[in-house]
């Protein structure tokens, strides 16, 4: 039993670090990323061209892709999350939909189907584990994984509430407008949010690949888990992202003890029964019923 | 005798209108080759084959060959087909399902109405086939398929055991369940264990399949099945079923778990120690092609596999005349990439289907055609499809034999994939010894 506490936890982390940029794109500049599972794919796949190229590792890899992130945030922001955001919220969605399409479809005419991890190329992290007595073996991948979601989410936090940058992109979210009127470019603001959520999308990109293993249209898998942890946890703020990545990683391993079926169902039912709560607190609305209001910004 | 006669037919067959033709362009003169060809196949005497299968979407790796084998046999096939003393072009018109079955039935209907195709031919997984076969049984256009467990394509389209089969134009040949249980337990009884088998079965529709039909097969055998149950595709965490396994010490271990469901339990199975002690790991959907086994890294190596088609089977294409594994040899050279086991499955299929479409004695007659695959026994890359022999009527038996993953000892290649055991076809030789997963 706290074989499997520990176990739900640790994938707990594993679901916030997919989530991370889902959450923050929300709840700083209120766009719903369907294209979000793909991005991490790509990310994972510029990992694999970096290691298949220079024999390095990943780890490496993350200077060069990660920056590589932040650019591509900021040329999705300008060519697609402003001038769709400007239809309307729904018409975003669609449009990072279309872009999800796009980006799967790319990726198979260039890479073919394969299934690809990055596994191979930091030895034998990805399946090693610490022995913890009484047979309770922790995966040390599982383990990194959740304390580099600690450091994200938790440096996302800070940044938001301390820093001046953060500042300016809470303010910027709650009324860009007025913001303006006090000197903040709201583009600029915006282009700075975009990067940063990419950034955290590529250290998606690099738990995926190295946990287990990725092809052209694996993001669509990913997307759902970085999805339901985020409406869980709430983006009332960043760390919520976390619990809701916990919560649901526990409802999942032990509805998989109860029967093996019961993985993703745990999961589901207590995604719906979030919903469900927040229905009966008098939220009818479907932004708050998500929890999609953005507190963050307040 | 009977074989080598049948495919020396099959050859004259094809080689014969080769020498009119040749003659005839030789007297026109100012026609090139593809200019006679072009205008063969505008004239009314064409015959037009549909090939559907998965050449995007998940299941892409299926299809990862077939531009190479659609290309041989349309080279085969250049100089038309001459059946009942006429000649015929041969048009092969080859769609994509992207993975999508319901994409796979629409590619089917427009095959039908719009191009008024004389037969489709369809290949890999249950997606891809069944909605095909319908599309075609509804019409009454000739089908022919290949590469799932025959027991979904019969029973699975609404066909009840001890009665009449319902189908009159859809046919399908190759491995089923008893194929399967076969090659397991021969494979299986390799190598010294305790006999206790843990399975790791999702609940789709082969996972179902093969816990309602194989595992009992499997007890008899002897076997001792540890089933934790099924559980739902893209689970990312398999700790309970891990801790039964370890729990009940299960030497063996088999998988019908989607490629990336078991590299994601392989790598947790090995952080908590089950992989140490398992001595045979069969698994199945997982391991037909070699990047699945690359991408596992170290884990990937002396995972057993199961294969119904490899280039050490001593057969030749009747249509090309090339062997199994100078076909693997010239797709490695041509394409860059190593051999994979669905290049003699998609050959063989087009040959069936010429095959059934020369017998018929007139292609265009669909009844006729569809009556002659009924009785029809033909060889191909594969071996021999035997329609008048199968378990059911529309179906042909086809092997399925064991194989492992071994690290290669040179070559191109990091991988090699060789024949462990071969009871389901004795033709094909034993390359090597299985080797203990924890050896």
């Amino acid at each position: 039993m706290m074989g499997l506490l520990v176990q739900g936890v640790l994938l707990g982390g594993y679901y916030a670090i997919l989530a991370a940029g889902l959450a923050f794109l929300y709840s700083v500049m209120g766009i719903i990323n369907l294209a979000h599972g793909a991005l991490a794919v790509v990310a994972a796949y510029m990992l694999l061209l970096f290691s298949q190229m220079t024999g390095m590792s990943p780890f490496v890899g993350l200077l060069l892709v990660l920056p590589a992130m932040a650019v591509i945030g900021v040329i999705v922001e300008r060519g697609i999350f402003e001038p769709s955001s400007r239809g309307g919220p729904l018409l975003a969605v669609l449009a990072t939909f279309g872009m999800s399409v796009v980006i799967d479809n790319l990726l198979f005419q260039q890479f073919g189907a394969n299934t690809q991890s990055l596994a191979n190329f930091i030895g034998d992290l990805s399946w090693d584990s610490w022995d913890l007595g009484g047979g309770l073996y922790v995966g040390k991948i599982s383990v990194y994984t959740f304390l580099t979601a600690v450091f994200v989410l938790g440096g996302l936090q800070l940044l938001l509430t301390f820093t001046p940058v953060g500042r300016a992109i809470r303010a910027t979210a709650q009324d860009s407008d007025t913001a303006g009127l006090i000197g903040l470019d709201a583009r600029r603001i915006r282009m700075i949010s975009s990067a940063i959520a990419f950034i955290t999308i590529g250290i998606a990109g690099a738990a995926l690949g190295m946990r287990s293993s990725f092809s052209p249209y694996a993001g669509g898998a990913l997307l759902l888990f970085a999805f339901q942890a985020t409406v869980i946890g709430g983006t009332a703020t960043i760390w919520g992202t976390l619990i809701g990545g916990i919560i649901l990683g526990l409802a999942q391993t032990l509805g998989a003890q109860i029967a093996p079926q019961g993985f993703l169902i745990g999961g589901n039912l207590v995604f719906f029964a979030v919903l469900f709560i927040r229905l009966l607190r008098g939220d009818m609305n479907w932004r708050s019923v998500l929890r999609l209001n953005r507190k963050a910004t307040q | 005798m009977n074989s080598t006669e049948k495919y020396r037919n099959t050859v004259s067959n094809i080689r014969l209108p080769r020498r009119q033709f040749l003659q005839g362009a030789a007297t026109v003169g100012a026609f090139t080759a593809f200019g006679m060809r072009a205008a063969n196949a505008q004239s009314s005497e064409t015959l037009k084959i549909g090939f559907i299968s998965p050449r995007s979407g998940p299941l892409a790796g299926f299809g990862e060959g077939d531009a190479y084998v659609l290309a041989q046999a349309r080279k085969a096939l250049a100089d038309g087909l001459s059946i009942g003393g006429k000649t015929y072009a041969v048009e092969i018109l080859d769609r994509d399902t992207q993975s999508d079955p319901s994409r796979a039935a629409q590619l089917a209907n427009s095959l039908i109405n719009d191009d008024n195709v004389d037969m489709i031919l369809a290949s890999s997984t249950p997606e891809t086939i069944n909605p095909v076969a319908d599309a075609c049984e509804a019409a009454g256009v000739p089908c022919i398929s290949t590469v799932m467990p025959w027991e979904a394509w019969y029973f699975g389209r609404g066909a009840k055991p001890n009665e009449p089969s319902p189908f009159k134009y859809s046919y399908h040949f190759g491995f089923g369940v008893g194929e399967f249980v076969k090659a397991y337990t021969a494979q299986w009884n390799l190598i010294e264990t305790n006999k206790k088998v843990g399975v790791l079965y999702p609940n789709d529709a082969d996972g179902n399949a093969v816990r309602a039909v194989m595992v009992p097969q499997l007890e008899a055998a002897g076997f001792t099945v540890v089933d934790p149950g099924a559980y739902e595709n893209f689970t990312t965490d398999y700790s309970s079923q891990i801790a039964i396994f370890k729990e009940e010490g299960c030497e063996i271990f088999n998988s019908f778990a989607l490629p990336p469901d078991f590299i994601t339990f392989w790598r947790q199975a090995t952080q908590q120690g089950f992989t140490r002690t398992v001595k045979i790991a069969q698994v199945a959907k997982m391991g037909l092609f070699p990047s699945d086994i690359e991408a596992m890294g170290s884990l990937g190596p002396k995972l057993a596999s199961a294969a119904y088609w490899h280039r050490a089977m001593p057969y030749t294409s009747p249509l090309t005349g090339v062997s199994a594994d100078q076909f693997a040899a010239d797709y490695e050279t041509t394409e860059g990439r190593q051999w994979i086991q669905q290049l003699g499955a998609s050959m063989s299929l087009i040959e069936v289907g010429i095959a059934a479409l020369e017998a018929s004695g007139n292609p265009k007659d669909r009844d006729g055609v569809a009556a002659a695959i009924a009785g029809l026994k033909t060889d191909t890359i594969g071996g021999v499809v035997d329609f008048s022999s199968g378990p059911v009527p529309n179906v042909a038996h086809g092997p399925i034999f064991g194989t492992q993953w071994v690290e290669a000892s040179g070559g191109d290649y990091p991988l090699d994939y060789v024949v462990t055991e071969n009871t389901t076809d004795p033709n094909v030789p034993v390359q090597a010894k299985l080797i203990p997963y924890d050896g």
